[in-house]
């Protein structure tokens, strides 16, 4: 039987300089939105197509939840080496948070069944970074985050991978599977896709599911199914911004002076 | 975006006599090769700049009177009827755009040789012309001062008749009301020579009558080389410079100031090798704390923020240009478009300069390949057709020919896929802009680098893999492209193949640890010893740019050079400076010298003049000469080869060769360009890419179409009304 990878994908709202909020103050004007697939899915896509052009059998299937522009995503992904793409979408899923996100994502592997579930550490417009680990919660699976190496052949039972931990420390670890994994960038070389593999990714079919394929129900999804709101979208003051400079000492005295400053308190 | 707020003063309106500058941008003259002969080209280059927003666009230097013939070089003229008519098609296309269009009225002394019309120069003083070396004139009497004076007034009226709004005396780059004011040339001992009011009286004559003629019509301007930088020997800034201001001020309505003469006028039009923007203000800024009237400065000026200040600071009201103009016609629009990164900024490399030293080309520009193809090849610099076909396009190598020609072509609407092993576009220009002083070359490939990531932006079919492994002849026909383009460069070659013997140099081998191309130098992953010899037969920078920077790391450096050492640096006005920077570094130059072999720690140099002035037949096998006798060894540490380039072909050849599986993968067509090609100038790889991404549709773009050509007709006279016929006067 072969082997199934499954690569959770985001289409992301890049912004060019300009650009302005909506008029309700919750998020950017959609005429300012560039889409693009998510820079980390570049990687956790080639790191399974990299497992397929290793040899054996391995189906690559990259899944996103998202209107009809993310098949524009899709089909790159299809171009670089994905052997099918499924779009989940229904009205009710607008304004999903991570969590109903995930929710999604979660029946869409139960309903796939594959044997290694990739997804980006986090997305280029909202950077929660919990879609992934999300999933793993809600299907019980082992999981683990940052990950920058994988290792792993055919049919084992396990991989070994490495993760990015904070202030540069690396662990190694081994991991059961079906996992979970969110990719690092720089794991691996993304490549591009050529002019002929984008013109067969055009001719071939996007898959499409909704609720009821995946046995979701409406408030299960969207802003009623997330578990945070979006208040209020705003453009930061810009503060002011100084460079402490000198031996590692002289830094921690002169960041203690200004903490103690901006509380009001006499040095 | 609109035009950030500090930059509104760049767009006040400015008063000039009778006439009125819409904002402060003004072309200053500048020679592209079109003169009163090729009036299209004139008229489409001018009036470019003004649909760019330029408020002032000038002629080049124009002639009042064949005798200011500077012939072979090509300057325009306003000798009669037949110019009037040819000038009059720029002013009315420069006022289409609602910019004023001036005239630089000149007469060059002993500085023009007069190679076609023949007559004498007539000058303050004789001399022989340090520009021009062989050329003398004749001394002027009174009545001579008189005629040449009218010579100006006759042409201020046609220059009237034509359509012009300003009328310049042109007095820089040490042209005849200069060689006047300045006792380098002015030894007279009557009323125009002598102290500062004598020296200055044929200029300040000449304005009044220039200024009677047509002054009511159109603004008088002058342009005033306000330091010679000869020290005393010249017109200093602060001394004669300020003064004649002074004087002449009443007399005119705009002031053009710059530096220098014209035997080394690189020093006005300073390359980025040696001179940043801005920098002739420490000599030009006395002049507007003497006078009332407008004052305008150059200085290779393309950054806004640099411009505010000159106006803020109070050292011009009016910013000057002539490269940047060249550049980017459209410099003024982008500015006040808030359009800033899609600016093409001159990177100084005077190519656009050579082609008038050269005498007579028309004028090329590393950066803006349209430049000189407005009217002939119908290149607009900001416009493009729409793609002429749903062709995609797979362009190997981002270069300087690939990077313009994907940008071109995405221009376009094409589907563009831009593929390099470099992690970086750019090709050889990465490396250039690592040698001592041409870091602004590196615009080129910013420029290029910005709009490519835009246009991909927009068209998200177009993308742009650097960092790729080569790609070989199965790789890009499985690519999936409808066409082809390959841009790989060039390199220099390991073995001293040269432009001399047409042959490997025997022993030469960059592979080896002591012997080095310039490409191996720029890397520095090859130790270099103590000792170094530069082994060249390349005429433009390479050798002494690699001399320069090894010299100036502490290397003894010897340069033996069987070419006439940057010969080309002449024509970008490079050379002076270049020379004073190899003779500061100690560089040891064996000119008319070449290397016979090379072996381990030593070449065997030889004259290249060594084989004897006598020719004799002696039969076949034997050389007609004698043999060369003058071999001597040279030890080095390190050899450097700078001996001649070839071309990256072998994807295209052998893509050439599997034409027979083109049609099965999808290949309608494989094109070669820029340094791939034929190695070349970055100008001419530029062009080549530029010119395919224009011509991709027609039936054979590899060769480019027919261009206008202007010329004149056998049988229709230049000035109406004459005859074209032959006639003696028998
Ligand atoms: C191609 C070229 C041709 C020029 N020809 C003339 C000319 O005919 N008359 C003149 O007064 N200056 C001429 N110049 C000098 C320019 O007017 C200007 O003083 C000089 O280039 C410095 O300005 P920039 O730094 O803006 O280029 C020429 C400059 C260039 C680049
Ligand atoms: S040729 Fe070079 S110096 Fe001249 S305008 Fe173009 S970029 Fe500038």
């Amino acid at each position: 039987m072969a082997t199934k990878i499954l690569v959770a994908v985001k289409q992301v709202i890049a912004l060019d300089e300009d650009f302005e909020i909506r008029a309700d103050g919750k998020d950017v004007d959609a005429d300012f939105f560039l889409r693009d697939l998510n820079e980390w899915d570049d990687f956790s896509l080639e790191e399974a197509v990299k497992i397929k052009e290793a040899g054996g059998e391995v189906e690559v299937v990259v899944v996103t939840v998202g209107p009809e522009e993310a098949d524009e995503s899709l089909r790159k992904c299809l171009a670089k080496g994905a052997d099918r793409a499924v779009r989940i979408w229904d009205e009710s899923m607008e304004g999903s948070d991570s969590q109903a996100i995930a929710r999604v994502l979660a029946a869409a592997i139960k309903h796939e069944k594959p044997d290694l579930v990739f997804a980006g550490v986090q997305s280029s417009d909202h950077s929660f970074a919990s879609t992934g680990i999300a999933v793993a919660g809600l299907l019980g699976w082992p999981h683990a985050a940052v990950v920058n190496q994988f290792d792993f052949s055919l049919g084992a039972t396990q991989a070994t991978i490495r993760r990015e931990l904070e202030g540069g420390v690396l662990q190694m670890m081994n991991i059961d599977l079906p996992a979970v994994l969110s990719i690092q960038l720089g794991i691996n070389t993304p490549r591009y896709a050529s002019l002929r593999t984008i013109k067969q990714a055009a001719a071939k079919p996007i898959e499409t599911l909704g609720l009821g394929d995946l046995s979701l129900n409406a408030a299960e999804v969207g802003e009623v199914g997330s578990a945070s709101r979006v208040r209020r979208m705003y453009i930061p003051e810009k503060g002011r911004a100084q460079m402490i400079e000198g031996s590692l000492a002289e830094q921690a005295a002169k960041l203690a002076a200004i903490i103690k400053e901006f509380k009001g308190a006499t040095v | 975006m609109a035009r950030d707020p500090k930059h509104d003063i760049l767009f006040e309106p400015i008063k000039i006599g009778p006439k009125t500058l819409r904002n402060r941008f003004y072309q200053v003259p500048h020679c592209i090769g079109a003169g009163s002969d090729r009036p299209g080209f004139q008229a489409a280059h001018r009036s470019v700049k003004a649909e760019g927003g330029w408020a002032g666009i000038n002629t080049e230097y124009c002639s009042i009177h064949p005798e200011s013939d500077d012939t072979h070089r090509l300057s325009a003229r306003l000798w009669d009827d037949g110019d009037v008519h040819n000038l009059r098609a720029m002013c009315d296309e420069v006022h289409r755009h609602g910019a004023l269009a001036g005239v630089e009225l000149w007469y060059g002394g002993a500085h023009s040789p007069n190679m076609e019309s023949r007559a004498t120069p007539r000058g303050p003083s004789q001399y022989a012309s340090e520009f021009e070396t062989m050329t003398y004139c004749k001394e002027m009497d009174l009545n001579d001062i008189k005629q040449v004076q009218g010579y100006y007034v006759e042409a201020a009226l046609r220059a009237r008749d034509a359509g012009f709004d300003i009328v310049y005396v042109y007095g820089a780059h040490s042209y005849l009301p200069l060689q006047f004011l300045s006792p380098f040339y002015n030894k007279r001992t009557d009323q125009y020579g002598g102290s500062l009011e004598n020296r200055a009286r044929f200029w300040l004559e000449t304005l009044d009558q220039v200024r009677r003629a047509v002054g009511k019509d159109c603004a008088i301007a002058t342009r005033f080389a306000v330091d010679s930088l000869y020290g005393t020997s010249g017109i200093e800034a602060e001394v004669d410079g300020v003064q004649f201001a002074k004087l002449a001020d009443p007399l005119v309505d705009v002031w053009d100031i710059d530096v220098g003469d014209i035997a080394e006028w690189g020093e006005d039009a300073g390359p980025s090798r040696f001179y940043l923007q801005g920098h002739q203000v420490p000599w030009t800024k006395f002049i507007k704390q003497v006078v009332k009237k407008p004052v305008l400065g150059v200085g290779r000026f393309t950054d806004p923020e640099k411009m505010v200040e000159i106006v803020t600071k109070g050292y011009a009201d009016i910013i000057g240009a002539a490269r940047p103009s060249i550049a980017d016609p459209f410099l003024p629009k982008k500015i006040e478009e808030g359009r800033y990164d899609d600016i093409r900024v001159c990177i100084g490399c005077n190519v656009c300069i050579s082609r008038w030293e050269i005498g007579g080309p028309p004028m090329i520009c590393t950066q803006n390949a349209t430049a000189g193809e407005e009217f002939r090849r119908g290149w607009h610099p900001e416009k493009f057709k729409k793609k002429g076909s749903q062709d995609s396009v797979l362009v190997i190598g981002a270069g300087p020919s690939g990077g313009e020609c994907s940008r071109v072509l995405m221009e376009r609407g094409y589907t563009v896929h831009l593929y390099d092993t470099a992690a970086k576009i750019g090709g050889h220009i990465n490396q250039l802009a690592m040698l001592p002083g041409l870091g602004e070359w590196g615009y080129h490939r910013d420029y290029r680098e910005t709009q490519i990531t835009k246009l991909a932006k927009k068209n998200k079919e177009c993308q742009v893999a650097l960092g790729q492994k080569p790609m070989t002849a199965a790789d890009a026909l499985a690519y999936g492209a409808d066409r082809i383009v390959i841009a790989t460069g060039s390199s220099w070659n390991t073995d001293g193949t040269n432009c001399l013997s047409h042959d490997p140099i025997p022993g030469a081998d960059a592979s080896r640890d002591d012997q080095l191309t310039p490409e191996q130098v720029i890397l520095g992953k090859k130790k270099i010893g103590k000792r170094v010899v530069i082994v060249n037969a390349d005429t433009y920078f390479m050798a002494p740019s690699i001399a320069e920077k090894l010299a100036a790391a502490g290397h003894e450096v010897t340069l033996v050079t069987g070419v006439h050492l940057a010969n080309y640096m002449h024509f970008t006005l490079e050379y002076p400076n270049m020379m004073r920077r190899l003779h500061e570094l100690h560089v040891n130059v064996l000119e008319h010298e070449f290397c016979s072999k090379i072996e381990p720690g030593r070449m065997q140099a030889y004259n290249i003049w060594g084989d004897g002035s006598k020719r004799t037949y002696r039969g076949p096998g034997k050389p007609p000469r004698d043999e060369n006798q003058s071999h001597h060894w040279i030890e080095f540490d390190s050899l450097i080869l700078v001996t001649g380039r070839h071309s990256h072909d072998s994807l295209h050849r052998e893509l050439h060769a599997k034409s027979g599986e083109w049609e099965k993968n999808g290949v309608k067509a494989v094109y070669l360009i820029g340094d791939a090609e034929a190695p070349r100038l970055i100008a001419d790889a530029t062009f080549s890419g530029h010119r395919l991404a224009r011509e991709i549709e027609e039936a054979n773009p590899q060769l480019p179409l027919p261009y206008k050509r202007e010329v004149a007709k056998w049988g229709v006279a230049h000035v109406a009304g004459t005859s074209a016929a032959i006639e003696y006067k028998v």
